[in-house]
Parts: structure tokens; sequence; C-alpha cells
């Protein structure tokens, strides 16, 4: 066990071209946790998935700022983003209806499944003035060596 | 971060979108304003190649899922993806959508 915590972060704007940025921290916190380039992807991916639901779905395409931390501790890495938007009901956005393999394919809750697919938690907390979200990964031994 | 888009016709007359960067919410509005007049064209051969794309999320996914519900709409039609990279690949399958859609395979991969 590890008493070090790593942690980056950033504020970002949700409706300008930063998801890049959002990559960046994602890859460098990936790398130092010691993932492979598949499991970084999908970090990625899962956050990427979590900015474009809050600028869609929070801010609904408006301009808003987002509060977005990475810390990897003890073998898990989280990733904690942090809006102001309208505060959600319980599982409000993380509930949206997926499709199902072998049916006929449709774009709807995509991302959703996809965070869930790659996260091992998603937690969402309503705020006063907006919401907290947390990508939770708990990286164990065998993942450090997937290719 | 950007996506670029290059359109040629193959000698069998399939029309053949080439793709660089990354598929995300912000580039798939391009990708979406290119691919939707071709969906409504006579055209009947789709072939994307996105062995240059590195990254790609849901909303790149979902607007390759118009061209493949567009060729799922008539018998005769073809929307074919190639080139993806080991990370894209990934993706499609966390997606479930690797077996759907028609994806060619490289030459020297399984």
């Amino acid at each position: 066990m590890s008493d070090v915590t790593n942690r980056l972060s950033c504020n970002l704007n949700s409706s300008c071209d930063c998801v890049h940025v959002l990559s960046s921290m994602v890859e460098v916190m990936g790398h130092r946790a010691g993932l492979s380039d598949k499991e970084t992807n999908r970090m990625i991916l899962a956050v990427d998935e979590m900015f474009a639901n809050i600028a869609q779905h929070g801010y609904h395409g408006r301009e808003g700022k987002v509060d977005m931390s990475v810390a990897w501790h003890d073998g898990t890495l989280s990733f904690e983003l942090r809006d102001y938007a309208p505060p959600l009901g319980k599982g409000e956005m993380l509930v949206w209806p997926v499709s199902s393999a072998g049916k006929e394919p449709t774009p709807g809750g995509l991302g959703v499944h996809l965070m869930h697919a790659v996260m091992d938690k998603i937690e969402h907390e309503a705020l006063a003035d907006g919401n907290c979200w947390r990508l939770v990964k708990f990286l164990h031994g065998e993942q450090y060596n997937e290719a | 971060m950007k996506l670029e888009i290059s359109e040629s016709k193959n000698s069998d007359g399939a029309v053949r979108l080439a793709l660089k960067g990354v598929v995300n919410i912000q580039t798939s509005v391009a990708l979406r304003r290119h691919l939707k007049p071709m969906l409504g064209a006579n055209q009947e051969n789709i072939h994307v190649d996105l062995s240059e794309v590195g990254f790609i999320d849901s909303a790149g996914l979902a607007t390759l899922v118009e061209g493949l519900q567009w060729s799922r709409a008539d018998k005769g039609r073809r929307f074919v993806l190639s080139g993806l990279s080991d990370n894209v690949r990934d993706i499609f399958e966390l997606a479930k959508l690797d077996s759907v859609f028609d994806i060619e395979q490289e030459e020297g991969t399984a």
C-alpha cells in the first residue's frame, strides 16, 4: 500500500474545445498509475463521456464551468468532475436507455453504457449549486499488465 | 484537436472517406455534416477509413451508426469501416458494435 497521493486538477469551460486537456491529464495519471495504453485509453473515454454529458445534458450546450480532478491513491484511480448546472435528481443522468447487443443499434445512451463498461463505480452527488460526478477505477494486479 | 476528412472515389465507384484525428463530440459534427448528404444521395457503397483515427467516443460512434442504419435500409448498400487501431477497435467492442458493423480486416490481422 502506498501513502503517496497523486493529484492533478484543472478548471474548464464546458463549451470550449478542451477535451484534449482532460485526455492529457488522464493519460499522465494513467501512466503514473501503471496502466496499459489500452486501460488508459478506456479511462480517457469514460472521462470524455462524462464531460460531454455535463456539457450536453447539464448545461444544454451553453457555457458553464467544470472543475476536474484526477487522483490516484492506494490502488484507486478516481476522477471527479464538478459542474454548476442545475442539480439533477438521483440517478437522473445515469439511467438513460442503452441498446442491447443483438438488437438494432441506436445511439441513445451509448455514452453512459461506455462509462459503466469502463469504470468500477460511478457516483453522483447533487449539490446546492451543481453536481459532483465521481468515476472510480480500482486497480488490481492483473490490470497493470493487461495488453 | 480536430478531424480532417478527405473524400475520394474507389475504382469500383465506392465513396471513400478518410478520417484523420479524433472523432468526438466536437469533431463528429463535421463528420455528420459530411456524411449526411452522402446518405441522401444515390450512393450504394461508402467506405470509411479510420486508420488515422486515434480516438473515438460515443458521439463519433453514433455518427457512424447513422451510416450503418442507412446501409441496412436497402439490401444493395454497404457501409464499410477499415483501419481500426487497437484502441479504436477496443471502443467498438466496449460498445458492442464490433459485430454489427461491416469492418474490413487488415492483412495480417485476425
